[in-house]
């Protein structure tokens, strides 16, 4: 069955990226505003850093790094997430949801990662090249440890992201008209700027409760100094118990989607 | 063994239930009152492998529900569900690989930007579908549904029949042992409508597939299915062979007479006049009287042609679902 | 003239009407619009950890930022590609009125739903104005909501040409951020982006009002604030007639 899931995943994947190809012109405006969004957001962090040297503690390279870390988790969201898990109750609105359950393949597969928007992928390049301009800028090259933490702190914050689009899209089972993607996108802005920035109950919420921190602060931190490996464990573990707690959202919500309760 | 069993069959929504006015609205947040929905109850059938069966009755009556259970996505409240020998909610991957439901008023589930080709290449992955059975299957359905020119569209550009035909192959694909069709020919054109129909026909005498149908067009049903089964109020109405419906529900025939010299008055008495145009009068009689009325007419009259009729099936389904007629609720 | 301020007026109505059921989906869009200054608020706040200007400055930006949101590129542009303008080409009447009743409706509730937010963060800020101030402010508020439509308006034309019109009303976005006073208020700039910012439709449309409400531009420099406000919106009030003629014009000959 894992076999078959990923070769779907790739199959479908493989279709978008054809269907992007075929259209040139969308490309060349996609690719225009990632880069100037993304030369927006490097010049905002410019100017602060015109007024300060450090800002809650953070370096002009650090956050540079930061910056990049988050348009690379933004592409990624945009590319695998955004395009399955946004608007999911129009998805059970208008029967999807149905095709879902009918298809021999698990629903929260097919319901979660089924589509692409392989445009996103241009932001997580753009990204990667910020991130590789902070550490130019910082001029040392972080340990072989800070890298690695960092590649296994940033697939824990995919999976949080997805687990947290899950959540969003398994509210849609019991209020359908509650629909919070859209304060998602708001919160997930708040990940541009260190945890730090914010005052004191924003930083415990976004650390704990709605934890973007997981997309940036934590990797970043991770990259720029010695990671602390026991934290490194504990944000992973913690990452695998929201995943697996979105799994069975997901199952309690089809339970009731299709009756089986009440 | 039969294909599709049902055995006391019940699904029962709770909906809650809110009045009018802001004060109710506000005590609904505070203590909710449900009311429960009987959608289905009581529904008892059997399909026999290759079997066509005709699913109708009106508009909430039950049988998108009906459907939506027997292919797996709705959980019943009661009775006892087999779809080839599989109990459907439970959604075994060996069962999805086996049934399709099609939905005239979505034909086609999936990304709408992919062309109808790559839908095929998915659909042959998540079912599974062996590279030769692949394209042997792609030929013939291209072929019949007439798909040449549409495999390298998007399913968004298409249209509405072109949509339904790329729908039915997607399903048939994998050839399923059992078909649900939800309004297949919902909103298609005359011609659309009718390669549909005979597509329909074709397959399920081709693969002795196993179809249940239901449909508001009774060219649907007339020209699909050898057997109906009428569910209303979420009850089985009438489940018999096509041509018995009219004589359970219609308890009247029609009597087609042409008399030249007749005038109205000549008819006071014998039938009720339900149409009327030149020298041809159409009475409506009841069925036990359907014999002594012809034979009055034919004494009284200088009677140039007469017929005696069962009522068109579109009347009787009609006054089937307005209950005018006492459904017999036996099954013949 | 009369009849088309009634029309204005009705159209308005109606679409108040009409969203007065999306109240959710109008608050996510205050929350989409209040993001910016926010994040701004808390960064500044941090560099200047001392200036009680700073705080006040952003929640008056986050103010003017709900009530100048402008989504034609989502509502107008939407019907042109699904084709329903043309159910407007054929009404006696000019075809923005019904943007603008729309675009105004969706303003007046964003106003509502966000000011218990302003309250909150302004509270939470200790943020103080004086009165003269904000009444010196308000026409520069008037003329920011319009000018801010005009320019939507006219990125959302490109939907006539394109169908990235959100492409490309997101790279004007991206310009108002950045020069318009939300990214960083326009006097932390460094020159020479400064005297450009100044001078640009950017921050006449978000950060004068802002600025003007704060306190912090002299009389002269607030002159001169609205001298080039009132400039840009002629700009882009004659922008929107030519852009729209000549959009309807290829419209209705391809017939799309």
């Amino acid at each position: 069955m894992l076999v078959r899931m990923l070769r779907l995943f790739g199959l479908t994947f493989s279709m978008s990226i054809r269907r992007v190809v075929a259209h040139r012109t969308n490309l060349v405006f996609d690719i225009l505003l990632a880069t100037f969004s993304l030369a927006g957001a490097v010049a905002a962090i410019q100017l602060v850093y015109t007024q300060t040297e450090s800002l809650a503690g953070w370096s002009k390279s650090a956050m540079f790094v930061l910056v990049g870390t988050f348009q690379l988790m933004t592409g990624l969201r945009a590319t695998f997430i955004d395009p399955n898990l946004s608007w999911f109750p129009d998805r059970i609105r208008d029967g999807r949801m149905d095709l879902y359950l009918l298809q021999p393949a698990p629903s929260l597969f097919l319901a979660s990662l089924g589509t692409h928007a392989p445009l996103g992928l241009i932001q997580v390049g753009l990204g990667l090249g910020v991130v590789g301009l902070g550490l130019f800028e910082r001029g040392t090259m972080p340990s072989a440890v800070g890298f690695l933490s960092w590649l296994v702190l940033l697939a824990v914050g995919v999976g949080v992201t997805w687990a947290l689009g899950v959540f969003l899209a398994c509210l849609a089972f019991w209020a359908p008209r509650l629909q919070l993607q859209v304060l998602y996108g708001a919160a997930w802005e708040l990940a541009r700027y260190p945890v730090d920035v914010y005052r004191r109950p924003l930083r415990l919420f976004l650390t704990c409760l709605f934890p973007m921190a997981v997309i940036t602060t934590v990797p970043t931190a991770a990259l720029m100094h010695e990671p602390n490996l026991g934290g490194v464990a504990a944000t992973a573990i913690a990452g695998v118990a929201i995943i697996l707690l979105a799994i069975g959202a997901w199952t309690l919500g089809v339970r009731r989607y299709t009756g089986a309760t009440s | 063994m039969a294909a599709i069993e049902v055995d006391g069959l019940s699904m029962t929504y709770r909906a809650p239930l809110r009045d009018a006015g802001l004060k109710a609205a506000l005590a609904s947040v505070v203590r909710r009152r449900y009311k429960d929905v009987h959608a289905v109850s009581d529904v008892s059938f059997q399909l026999e492998a290759g079997e066509v069966v005709g699913f109708i009755g009106p508009n909430g009556a039950g049988k998108t529900t009906t459907l939506k259970v027997l292919a797996g996505i709705l959980h019943p409240t009661g009775g006892r569900v087999r779809v080839l020998g599989f109990t459907p909610w439970q959604r075994r991957t060996a069962f999805l690989k086996r049934i399709a439901l099609i939905r005239g008023s979505q034909p086609v589930g999936g990304p709408l930007e992919l062309t109808v080709l790559d839908s095929f290449r998915y659909q042959q992955l998540l079912y599974e579908v062996p590279e030769h059975d692949f394209r042997a299957n792609l030929a013939e359905l291209t072929e019949l549904l007439e798909l040449g020119p549409i495999l390298q569209r998007q399913v968004r550009a298409l249209s509405l029949g072109e949509r339904m035909r790329a729908g039915l192959a997607l399903a048939l694909l994998y050839r399923p042992d059992v078909m649900f069709l939800d309004e297949p020919t919902i909103g298609l054109d005359v011609t659309a409508a009718t390669l549909t129909r005979r597509f329909i026909a074709g397959y399920a005498e081709r693969t002795g597939a196993t179809v249940l149908l239901t449909s508001h067009y009774m060219a649907d049903v007339q020209s699909l299915c050898p057997r109906l089964i009428l569910i209303d109020k979420g009850q089985v109405a009438y489940d018999g062979p096509l041509e018995k419906l009219a004589a359970d529900i219609s308890p009247y025939k029609l009597i087609r007479v042409t008399a030249p010299q007749a005038s109205t008055d000549d008819f006071a008495g014998v039938g009720e006049i339900v149409e009327r145009a030149d020298d041809t009068w159409v009475l409506r009689v009841h069925r036990d009287d359907a014999a002594q009325a012809t034979a009055r007419l034919l004494g009284t009259l200088d009677v140039t042609d007469l017929a005696v009729e069962e009522p068109p099936l579109e009347n009787v389904i009609d006054q089937a679902y307005r209950g005018l007629a006492t459904p017999a609720g036996s099954r013949s | 003239m009369r009849r088309l301020a009634r029309l204005v007026v009705l159209h308005v109505w109606r679409q108040v009407l009409a969203w007065s059921g999306s109240w959710w989906f109008l608050l996510t869009l205050v929350a989409g619009q209040a993001i910016a200054p926010l994040i701004g608020l808390f960064v500044w706040s941090e560099v200047f950890p001392g200036d009680p200007r700073v705080a006040s400055y952003y929640v008056a930006l986050l103010g003017v930022q709900i009530m100048t949101a402008s989504y034609e590129n989502h509502t107008f542009s939407e019907a042109i590609y699904d084709g329903n303008v043309t159910h407007d080409f054929v009404k006696p009447k000019p075809v923005v009125i019904g943007p603008i009743g729309e675009n105004l409706a969706i303003r007046a509730w964003m106003t509502l739903i966000g000011l218990p937010l302003l309250l909150v963060v302004g509270f939470a800020m200790r943020t103080t104005y004086a009165g003269g101030a904000v009444v010196a402010a308000l026409p520069a508020l008037v003329g920011a909501a319009i000018l801010r439509f005009l320019f939507t308006w006219v990125l959302a034309l490109a939907a006539f040409w394109t169908e990235r019109v959100h492409a490309v009303v997101g790279l004007g976005n991206v310009l108002v951020f950045l020069l318009g006073g939300s990214a960083a208020p326009v006097v932390f700039l460094p020159e020479p982006i400064r005297t450009f910012a100044e001078a640009s439709p950017f921050r006449a449309m978000l950060g004068l009002p802002a600025e003007i409400a704060t306190g912090s531009l002299t009389a002269t420099q607030a002159v001169e604030g609205y001298a080039w406000q009132l400039g840009w919106i002629a700009l882009f009030a004659m922008a929107a007639v030519v852009v729209w003629q000549a959009g309807v014009r290829r419209y209705t000959a391809v017939g799309a």
